[in-house]
């Protein structure tokens, strides 16, 4: 640890001011302070929570059913990011349509879904495009990419999401945010700089190592003792204020704002991001004419109080009984980037 | 899914890099950056690079905390 991040853990551990919520956005930034063990130096009265920001977790149950939908009635290939596919629907989740004789397979990329739609003429194969502003750039090149090769068998079923709205609704949850330092590497800074300036909401962007998350809590701490608004980048090496400017062009390119569900928290307008018409041959819910499917989430799950930061994972009735990571009952048990998941994880039950 | 990996650059070719992650190589789009070069260093998602980035964050912590005190 260099001479900075030990003052910065310094400024943690010595803080004996007024009780302070912060709230970790990213889903990535609750796993990566459990595991580098940064709760155990905070002081009582700080109180990490963690938010809505792991795509997976917020994904709504109506979507995963979409996809058995598509897997099991038209025969598609479903192609996903590995941590969809234990992620509960109403009546099953992929691994269960897998059971049934779903053909689903994990990616790493929607590149690699094109790559797979190419040496598969004879079969449709559709990605599922879940994500915030971070990976909504791969999808929208895949989408790109299908169109200029005039592929006839490959689609996307869309549930992005971008940031922004969500701020709006998690307004008051916490005293400053540790916004998601990937999604303002794309995005630039302007969202949080204008949240600060115009309606007081303080926060700084995090970086993921040990040395950055140290940096952004002690900053945090320091300027949330001042009492003034603030917003700070502490993860300069990789987010710039402008972002990446090609790959926003990409994305309105490619896709439009939408209405969009959120696991936990409803619908939230203007929060979604779907294929613009000139994409329609894209869309998988326009290529296959799927009807309307609303999803039924699970009655005992909470994982929509834990989204906001208004209960802790342990303060669910069945977390570590009905729900662990084997036989999750909610999406945040899933994700290794899901509250629950880390709480799992991390708090001794393993 | 949301992992970042940060990521040295080998090879830049027609909008696709080949990129190293302590000794793992693969292939990537390097589709939404512009002038990038091989010894770059690069944040990638989901087979997109996303950001140039320098691969120092003691540094970063030095400039961080500086602006702070
Ligand atoms: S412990 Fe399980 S059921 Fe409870 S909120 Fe978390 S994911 Fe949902």
């Amino acid at each position: 640890m260099n001479e900075s991040a030990a003052r910065a853990r310094d400024i943690i551990t010595g803080y004996s001011g007024a009780p302070l919520r912060i709230m970790e956005v990213c889903g990535t930034h609750t796993h990566e302070i459990f595991r580098l063990g940064l709760r155990k130096l905070l002081p009582p009265q700080i109180d990490l929570i963690s938010g809505p920001g792991c795509p997976v977790c917020v994904t709504a149950v109506g979507f995963i059913d979409e996809a058995c939908w598509l897997a099991l009635e038209k025969g598609c290939i479903i192609c996903t990011f590995g941590d969809l596919i234990r992620v509960p629907g109403t009546e099953m989740s992929l691994a269960g349509a897998r059971a049934k004789g779903a053909d689903i397979r994990p990616v790493y990329s929607p590149l690699d879904a094109v790559a797979l739609a190419k040496e598969n003429p004879d079969r449709q194969v559709v990605f599922l495009a879940v994500g915030f502003e971070t990976t909504m750039p791969s999808a929208c090149l895949a989408a790109k990419e299908a169109k200029a090769a005039n592929l006839r068998n490959f689609s996307l079923l869309t549930a992005n999401k971008t940031m922004p709205n969500a701020y709006q609704a998690l307004i008051g949850s916490a005293d400053a945010f540790l916004y998601p330092g990937h999604v303002n590497a794309i995005t630039g800074n302007a969202t949080c700089a204008k949240l600060c300036t115009e309606q007081g909401v303080s926060g700084v962007v995090a970086g993921f190592t040990a040395s950055e998350l140290l940096t952004a809590l002690a900053v945090t701490i320091r300027l949330l003792e001042k009492g003034e608004p603030f917003f700070r980048n502490c993860y300069p090496r990789v987010v710039r204020d402008e972002g990446n400017i090609a790959a926003i062009r990409l994305m309105n390119e490619v896709m439009e704002p939408c209405d969009s569900e959120w696991r936990g928290l409803g619908m939230i307008p203007g929060s979604g991001m779907k294929l613009r018409p000139e994409y329609a041959d894209f869309d998988a819910r326009i290529k296959f004419a799927m009807p309307e499917i609303t999803g039924k989430p699970n009655p005992a799950c909470r994982c929509g109080d834990v989204l906001q930061g208004k209960i802790r994972p342990c303060d669910c009735k069945v977390f570590g009984k009905g729900c662990t990571p084997l036989h999750p009952v909610g999406a945040c048990m899933v994700s290794d980037e899901g509250a629950c998941a880390a709480y799992y994880q991390y708090s001794g039950l393993v | 899914m949301c992992v970042g990996l940060s990521a040295k650059v080998v090879r830049v070719e027609a909008g696709t890099a080949l990129i190293d992650a302590s000794g793992a190589q693969r292939e990537i789009s390097a589709g939404t950056l512009e002038n990038l070069e091989p010894g770059d260093f690069v944040m990638v998602h989901a087979g997109v690079a996303i950001a140039k980035i320098t691969d120092d964050d003691a540094a970063e912590a030095d400039a961080v905390m500086e602006e702070l005190l």
